[in-house]
């Protein structure tokens, strides 16, 4: 006989409410079936009260952990309407911002996921290495949370020798710190104990799920959108993805940890190539046509996809953020996990539900 | 300016031919990005987003009025939150969801009703 638990929607290791109601037999899991709807805004309604420009603004409000890329996204989108070429320097001020974005995102996990497990002290370390990240962007944009940079045709602001100075600073600092941090998320013994093994997703398996980003990565599939030919800017910038074979939740941390790596080395990559020049090019007109355009998000791809008609409101707008991608695989790895493996299995697609539901 | 952007699309004529093409897509390799629903004067437009080696293959189909547009969800399982999201959104029923959440995805019983149609 199975008994139905539910898991969330107000849990310790989620920041956010989802629910999922897991059939259980003893203490395995043997079905899992999520249930969204506690934080729907209707966002994708919202916009039609809303120029395309002042939809920027939403987008950068669909998430507070990557704002800045749902912007950039948004914009190179309605470029792709306007058939727009956007100065190069403000292509690589995106790519500069987006990696931070990405670092303090993926700190920002690893500092929840140890808190999945009970490492506290993990958790402050992780959280502690973030702040200069943060601190960085808000000198460089003004805000901690909401970045505000993409503009349609570029960027709002440029950056100073001082601010990059900063980020060429802030990165050594960082660098040294995650290489501590990866000791412990590598080797440890505990981490090593809850991860290892668990919730394995084969190749094939993560594939026809649908799951994006680190998640994928984490299964030996080699896909990141860094390297596209919709942002190819990417590859002038030495960039490789991560890739890690075991398909478990160890894999997907690992996946993560090496992704700061490689995120510092972007951003130094895009400094020292930062060209001179402007940081927007001027639009006339409304948009019209259809455009989709993806990125590679902390999480993984994100699809937006634009239609205009001439006016200045876009007649749609859709966002498929890679979390909804995501959580499918849950219904196939949780199954045979442990109850007490539930948070960490969850906390492996690093959900964000904000995102998800927009 | 362009008119159209969106590149590689695959006009399909019936759900037959859709389950058709859907199952041809992923016998080739390719993973199941999303949908695009959107709102027509006399029906709805589906866009189906495929991926491999990050290019993209779409079809669209055109779902009249009235007509219940078949599920892919038991070809591609993770299809399944968007035909449901669109349940709520544009009060589309999909024939053969894999779970169907009967309109209440994200949306209560006293939400408004469809609000994207």
């Amino acid at each position: 006989m199975t008994t139905v638990i539910p898991f969330g929607p107000q849990h310790p290791v989620l920041p956010e409410p989802v629910s999922l109601k897991l059939e259980l037999d003893n203490d395995v899991v043997v079905g899992a079936l999520p249930s969204l709807g506690y934080v729907h805004r209707g966002l994708e309604k919202f916009i039609d009260t809303k120029d395309y420009n002042q939809t920027t603004y939403i987008c950068e409000r669909i998430c507070g952990i990557c704002s800045a890329l749902h912007g950039i996204t948004y914009t190179k989108a309605v470029e792709k309407l306007f058939d727009v070429e956007v100065p190069e320097r403000a292509e690589y001020i995106r790519v500069i911002v987006g990696e931070l974005n990405r670092v303090h995102s993926h700190l920002l996990w690893l500092g929840l996921f140890a808190d999945g497990f009970g490492f506290e002290s993990l958790f402050y370390e992780c959280w502690k290495y973030r702040e200069p990240v943060l601190d960085v962007l808000e000198r460089i944009c003004g805000n901690r949370v909401i970045h505000s940079i993409s503009r349609v045709g570029g960027v709002s602001k440029d950056l100073t020798k001082e601010q990059i100075d900063m980020i060429l600073k802030m990165l050594d600092t960082v660098e040294s710190q995650v290489k501590d941090l990866e000791k412990v998320f590598v080797n440890n013994y505990t981490v090593k104990k809850r991860t290892v093994g668990l919730a394995t997703m084969s190749k094939q398996l993560a594939y026809e799920a649908g799951t994006v980003g680190p998640t994928l990565r984490g299964s030996g599939v080699s896909s990141d959108l860094r390297e596209s030919a919709d942002w190819d800017i990417y590859r002038d910038l030495g960039f490789k993805p991560v890739v890690e074979k075991d398909g478990d939740c160890y894999s997907r941390t690992l996946v993560r940890v090496k992704e700061l790596y490689e995120s510092i080395k972007i951003i130094r990559n895009a400094i020292s190539k930062l060209p001179n020049g402007d940081i927007a090019t001027p639009i006339k007109g409304f948009p019209t046509g259809e455009a989709i355009m993806r990125t590679e998000q902390p999480r993984g791809e994100v699809v937006y996809y634009v239609k205009g008609n001439g006016t200045k409101n876009l007649e749609r707008l859709k966002i498929r953020t890679p979390t909804f991608a995501n959580i499918p695989s849950l219904l196939l790895t949780l199954p045979g996990v442990k109850l007490a493996d539930v948070p960490i299995v969850v906390l492996t697609i690093d959900p964000c539900i904000s995102c998800t539901e927009r | 300016m362009l008119d159209n952007v969106i590149k590689d699309i695959v006009e399909i004529k019936s759900s037959g031919e859709l389950l058709k093409a859907v199952e041809g897509l992923k016998n080739d390799g390719y993973r199941y990005a999303t949908m695009i629903c959107l709102k027509k004067d006399d029906g709805h437009e589906l866009i189906y987003i495929f991926d491999k080696d990050n290019k993209l293959k779409n079809l669209r189909y055109f779902v009249k009025p009235g007509e219940k547009p078949k599920s892919v969800s038991g070809i591609y399982l993770c299809a399944l939150l968007i035909e449901n999201e669109y349940q709520d959104l544009f009060g589309l029923t999909f024939d053969g969801l894999a779970i169907d959440y009967k309109g209440h995805l994200y949306l209560t019983p006293n939400s408004p009703k469809a609000p994207l149609a």
